[in-house]
């Protein structure tokens, strides 16, 4: 092996030491680094390619398509809804809303239940920890740069197409109020999930559980709301409903809107709580 | 005298418990500065945990520890902010490439200027000898590849102490020399705090050693003192003819606390160790003792010096006799 033995002699001059908060010592270090995973590989244009295919097909195919067919096919619900246009207009806003919704919860477990199993695992995370890194820290790094990746690639990006297209499909701009609120619920939506699936990481070691409980709550939770309606009020379980509502400018009944937006916020703000408890007292 | 200053490492009464196991039993060690110090132990003796404790990776369950002055567990990243860490087996963020792993390690402890960074990797890449793997995606590195860069990376920021979970266990003889290169160019500016059950590597560069067995320190010291033996000093005389009465004339004198024949030995050559405990003494009259009798001939006559294999078995067996 060619060594160069003066190398270690040789200093670096004029390196400036990080000036940081001490209870988030490591935090710019880390982002760095979860952005670089994020946008410094293929999976920033994988992601957005996906999202933005999937859910803006879906909701092209819907508003060009859908229509004509349900028309031809003698659906009663294309003149209930006022002609194939308004019938398209209402199943692409619905479908984007509240499938959407869904499809962004399952998307935000699976893509993020081994953020931090793969790293205890791997034992990239005791060497990250091995470095001045307040343990907070790591967590919301991990937090934050998800947060900007799927806000702008799952969310955001999809968000600015369907949009798009429901103003095409309508020969005007789609009302930007009730589209942004229905967005706003999609967004609570999603971190609950994220924060969830966040949580359930430092709490497990291996991804069948993460993945296990995060999809059990939210298909569960669809089917609990059958038997238990209460648990609306305290849970996202109707939010997808809410969202497609809202967004469609009708007025929802402000006991199903505020009470789950509310107590869904305080859950992810009670799992990124939990979150950093238990990192703190994890064990390498 | 050493000051207590002068201690990078102090462990006072350290232990660590997983449930009913108790990996670390009150651990006491003290690792003076600018030491090579080797961390000697059979496998499962608590050498990994004892690191963990002291990166903070992992809490105690009793006594305390303080390194450079400050507490394991209250002061713990400020600690790592002079420690540099190798585990014992480098992991690394695979989708960067060797570089992209120095900048980031780099990124914690210095917020620029970009160029003094880059500077540093070179600096550090050419140090492992891995300059010209640079660029490469870390997936592709032999092990002795990624060993090398885990040092780089764990020496990036000019620690003040470096900490390595068996740096050579897993190389072939060639990278393990080209570590053993690199941990001795590096003594100069820090302190090594390193694991491993490879005696010969301890041999070769260590100044200090520890030997933990059952989570507790069964021997500690400079390696010259561990390697004179635990008995005190001891005198080897290899005689020919006869010895008849040389044991009991050697013992009675005042100054030898122990003589015993030493087995294996034939065709009329026997050899004695000699424990004495009065050095001055020994090396000015025992030769002269052994040589009174006109019928032994002194073939060979030296201080004993054990292999550190022998002191680390004697030790570890006599341990687990014990139990």
């Amino acid at each position: 092996m060619a060594v160069n033995i003066d190398a270690s002699t040789a200093p670096s001059t004029g390196l400036l030491r990080v000036q940081e908060w001490r209870p988030l010592r490591g935090f710019a270090a880390l982002l760095h680094k979860e952005n670089s995973a994020w946008w410094g590989t293929r999976r920033w244009w994988a992601n957005a390619l996906l999202w933005a295919g999937m859910l803006g097909g879906l909701v092209a195919l819907v508003l060009w398509v859908l229509p004509s067919m349900a028309e031809l096919a003698g659906d009663p619900s294309v003149a209930a809804a006022g002609g194939p246009l308004a019938f398209g207009l209402e199943m692409g806003r619905s479908l984007f809303f509240e499938l959407g919704t869904l499809a962004l919860a399952i998307g935000v477990i699976v893509l993020w239940q081994d953020a931090i199993v793969d790293e205890k695992q791997s034992g990239v995370a005791e060497w990250l920890l091995s470095k001045p890194v307040a343990r907070r820290a790591y967590i919301l790094a991990k937090l934050a740069a998800a947060l900007l990746a799927v806000l702008a690639l799952l969310i955001a990006l999809p968000a600015l197409i369907a949009y798009g297209l429901l103003s095409l499909r309508g020969g005007a701009l789609y009302p930007p109020a009730p589209f942004l609120a229905g967005l706003g619920i999609m967004v609570v939506h999603t971190l609950f999930y994220l924060t969830l699936t966040l949580m359930l990481g430092t709490l497990f070691n291996s991804r069948p559980p993460i993945l296990g409980i995060s999809l059990g709550v939210l298909l569960g939770g669809s089917l609990l709301v059958s038997f238990f309606k209460p648990s609306i009020y305290i849970t996202p379980w109707i939010m997808s409903k809410t969202a497609a509502l809202v967004a469609s400018g009708q007025p929802a009944p402000p006991e199903l809107l505020w009470p789950p937006l509310v107590a869904s916020a305080l859950w992810c703000l009670i799992f990124v709580l939990a979150a950093l408890a238990a990192f703190e007292k994890t064990e390498f | 005298m050493i000051q207590t200053s002068d201690y990078v490492i102090e462990t006072h009464g350290l232990s660590k418990s997983f449930g009913d196991v108790q990996a670390l039993r009150g651990v006491d060690l003290s690792v003076p500065r600018h030491s090579i110090f080797g961390f000697l132990g059979p496998n499962g003796a608590g050498k990994t945990t004892l690191m963990k404790l002291l990166l903070g990776l992992s809490r105690p369950t009793g006594g305390s520890a303080s390194i450079f002055g400050h507490d394991i567990v209250a002061d713990s990243v400020a600690i790592r902010e002079r420690i540099g860490y190798l585990p014992q087996q480098p992991r690394f963020v695979e989708h960067m490439t060797a570089r992209e792993n120095l900048r980031l390690a780099a990124r914690f402890f210095f917020s620029g200027p970009p160029a003094a960074i880059e500077d540093r990797c070179d600096e550090m890449l050419a140090l492992v000898g891995l300059a010209d793997r640079a660029e490469r995606p870390i997936k592709g590195f032999s092990g002795g590849e990624k060993q090398r860069l885990g040092i780089a990376l764990a020496q990036v920021n000019y620690p003040d102490l470096l900490i390595l979970d068996e740096p050579a266990s897993a190389l072939d003889p060639l990278g393990r020399q080209a570590v053993l290169d690199v941990m001795i160019r590096l003594r100069k500016y820090t302190t090594i705090f390193y694991s491993t059950h490879i005696l010969d590597d301890v041999q070769r560069v260590s100044d200090t050693v520890a030997i933990l067995n059952h989570g507790q320190v069964a021997a500690s010291g400079p390696i010259g003192q561990l390697l004179s033996g635990q008995d005190g000093v001891v005198y080897t005389v290899t005689v020919k003819g006869a010895v008849d009465g040389l044991g009991e004339r050697l013992a009675a004198l005042p100054w030898v606390t122990q003589a015993t024949a030493a087995p294996g030995l034939r065709n009329g050559v026997s050899a004695w160790h000699v424990a004495v405990r009065d050095e001055t003494e020994a090396e000015a009259a025992l030769l002269r003792h052994v040589l009174e009798d006109p019928n032994t001939t002194v073939v060979e006559f030296s201080r004993k010096r054990y292999e550190l294999e022998e002191v680390f078995v004697d030790l570890v067996k006599g341990d687990d006799h014990g139990r």
